[in-house]
């Protein structure tokens, strides 16, 4: 039990004290996934909401493989990936593997159907009279899109947390394609997983808890942007 | 002559397989008050959505002031606005709610003292009203405010379904009174989708009667539905909740529904068919409507627990001493009936 309790007071003591080895781990694991939920957002909204507000024929089969594609292992992500960037695969030429582009590529693929299944739920979820509200006010094609996006938005944005989360958390595509190279790719989830091999609890717990920080910021600012608008 | 506002050709919409509409021909004029009137599921709705440009017709051409137009189009989206029978508010203020269809017209200015005057006109102080969530209203509230977001665009049509189905008679009273305005202040042409029977014939310049997606007659016929069962000769017949028959001629199957035409009516006692052919129907009359363009009297007599309807001069409603209440007989021809 004591070196659990060691290992909160090390946890204090590095962040206090500005250990640059933490946050280094701090600042791969935000750029990253700032790199890779923008992205996720910015491509998986829109098909999101084309699979939730359209109907075409195969939506259903499709709507069954994006809802797999949810549950994707991150390792399998991590492989893939891996077998691509390399040297020898099809996009070796970019020097993109072990770095943290790389694992933001990963991290968009595990992000994506999450956010497209969640934002397709929650356009699904809407009131159908809406689109009748909003065409017999006036509205064009492209502010009917828009009016129901913001309509949904509380929806889009339960989706997004819901990818952040999972992207913040994974470890397989942040070890496969980044290498936990120390200054460079390590994250904070492969810094736990190496530093807890190495029986340094301290740096783990520490690194634990910024993930917690991170997870409690976001949420209490989605709260407050949800009551806002 | 006057250019119709909409004239529609060859309308078809389906879902599936199934026809939920088929006019073949249907003409409205600017600034006219046209009622629709028809059982639930007769297709008032669809036809209002079609007329909103909220969906395409499967077949057929909708023109709007001579030209076809479509959802979208830029010719009609600005003129028409359709209030719903649920009308959907959005996540946002009241207010906004009122002003968002101004702000797609791009009419950015004074937004905040339009849409006070458009909540004051459906009788909601816009200084109570205009910052209120738009899920803290109650029923009514709800529907009026959806009625002033249209009412703010002033629009060339407004289009109305079930309008007051609803609301309380407070509600319903302010709604029929706030339509009537726009009519007679802005030009705009009314189409109301109602079973509010009275308020329908009391304003309208014309009603229609829809029934399984056609449009027939003006509204007063009598339709029967099935089933049918064979009595004697060749006449068939139907038994009503108090024991009476209705005799038709041979229906097109037993399910068909008829549409009865009664020519006569006199006061029950004494009362003899006038020729062989007719047959007697014996009711109560439950209501005497004027209407509004031919000055005629619209009789309902309940024969039953079914309404039946037609039309009488004044003079043969003075005749006969006719009034609510008074028991009645009316005739019918069994072989003059027609079938839907």
């Amino acid at each position: 039990m004591d070196f659990i309790l060691e290992g909160f007071f090390q946890a204090f003591h590095l962040l206090v004290g500005g250990n640059a080895e933490t946050y280094s781990a701090i600042w791969a694991t935000v750029k990253v996934s700032s790199y890779s939920i923008g992205c996720s957002l910015l491509i998986g909204i829109p098909l999101g909401f084309c699979l939730g507000y359209f109907d075409f024929s195969g939506k259903k089969t499709l709507r069954t493989i994006v809802d797999t594609l949810m549950a994707l292992p991150t390792v399998f992500i991590g492989l893939l990936v891996y077998a691509f960037l390399t040297q020898r695969g099809p996009l070796g030429n970019f020097g993109l593997l072990f770095t943290l582009p790389g694992i933001a590529i990963g991290q968009t693929i595990l992000a994506l159907p999450i956010v497209i299944g969640l934002s397709a739920t929650a356009v699904e979820s809407m009131d159908q009279k809406l689109r009748v509200a909003i065409i017999s006010l006036g509205a064009n094609r492209r502010q009917l899109f828009f009016s129901s996006l913001w309509e949904a938005r509380h929806g889009l944005l339960a989706g997004g947390i819901a990818a952040y989360g999972r992207v913040m958390t994974e470890v397989g595509i942040s070890m496969m394609v980044g290498g936990n190279i120390k200054w460079h790719t390590r994250t904070i989830t492969t810094a736990i997983a190496l530093e807890t091999n190495k029986g340094q609890f301290g740096m783990g717990v520490a690194l634990g808890l910024v993930l917690l920080s991170i997870a409690l910021c976001v949420n209490i600012s989605v709260s407050f942007l949800r009551r806002r608008v | 002559m006057v250019q119709p506002i909409y004239e529609i050709r060859s309308l078809k919409h389906s879902y599936g397989d199934k026809t939920v509409l088929a006019i073949e021909h249907l003409t409205v004029q600017p600034a006219s008050i046209v009622g629709l009137i028809g059982p639930n599921g007769s297709g008032k709705s669809t036809l209002l959505r079609m007329l909103g440009l909220i969906e395409r017709p499967v077949e057929g051409k909708i023109l709007f002031n001579g030209r076809e137009v479509e959802p979208f189009s830029d010719e009609a989206r600005f003129l028409i606005t359709l209030l719903p029978q649920e009308p959907f508010l959005m996540k946002r203020s009241v207010s906004k709610n009122v002003s968002y269809g101004l702000k797609l017209r791009g009419n950015g200015s004074d937004l905040v003292d339009r849409a006070n005057e458009a909540l004051d006109m459906v009788g909601l102080a816009g200084k109570d009203f205009a910052k209120r969530p738009w899920d803290a209203l109650s029923g009514g509230e709800a529907q009026r405010v959806a009625l002033a977001a249209r009412l703010a665009l002033k629009p060339r049509v407004l289009l109305l379904d079930e309008p007051t189905a609803s609301v309380d008679a407070a509600s319903a009273q302010l709604i029929k009174e706030v339509s009537l305005r726009a009519r007679q202040e802005l030009g705009t042409t009314l189409i109301i989708a109602s079973h509010d029977w009275d308020w329908l014939y009391e304003v309208c310049d014309e009603v229609r009667h829809l029934f399984k997606g056609r449009l027939f007659g003006t509204g007063e016929e009598n339709v029967i539905f099935g089933p049918w069962r064979h009595a004697k000769d060749k006449l068939w017949e139907k038994r009503l909740a108090d024991g009476q028959c209705i005799h038709v001629s041979e229906p097109p199957s037993p399910d068909a529904v008829a549409v009865l035409a009664p020519t006569f009516i006199a006061s029950a006692a004494g009362a003899r068919p006038p020729d062989s052919d007719a047959d007697l129907l014996k009711g109560t009359i439950s209501r005497l409507a004027l209407e509004k363009i031919s000055a005629e009297i619209v009789v309902t007599v309940l024969i039953g627990s079914l309404p039946f309807t037609l039309k009488l001069p004044r003079q043969k409603i003075q005749l006969e001493n006719l009034y609510p209440g008074q028991p009645v007989v009316l005739c019918y021809h069994p072989k003059a009936v027609t079938w839907l």
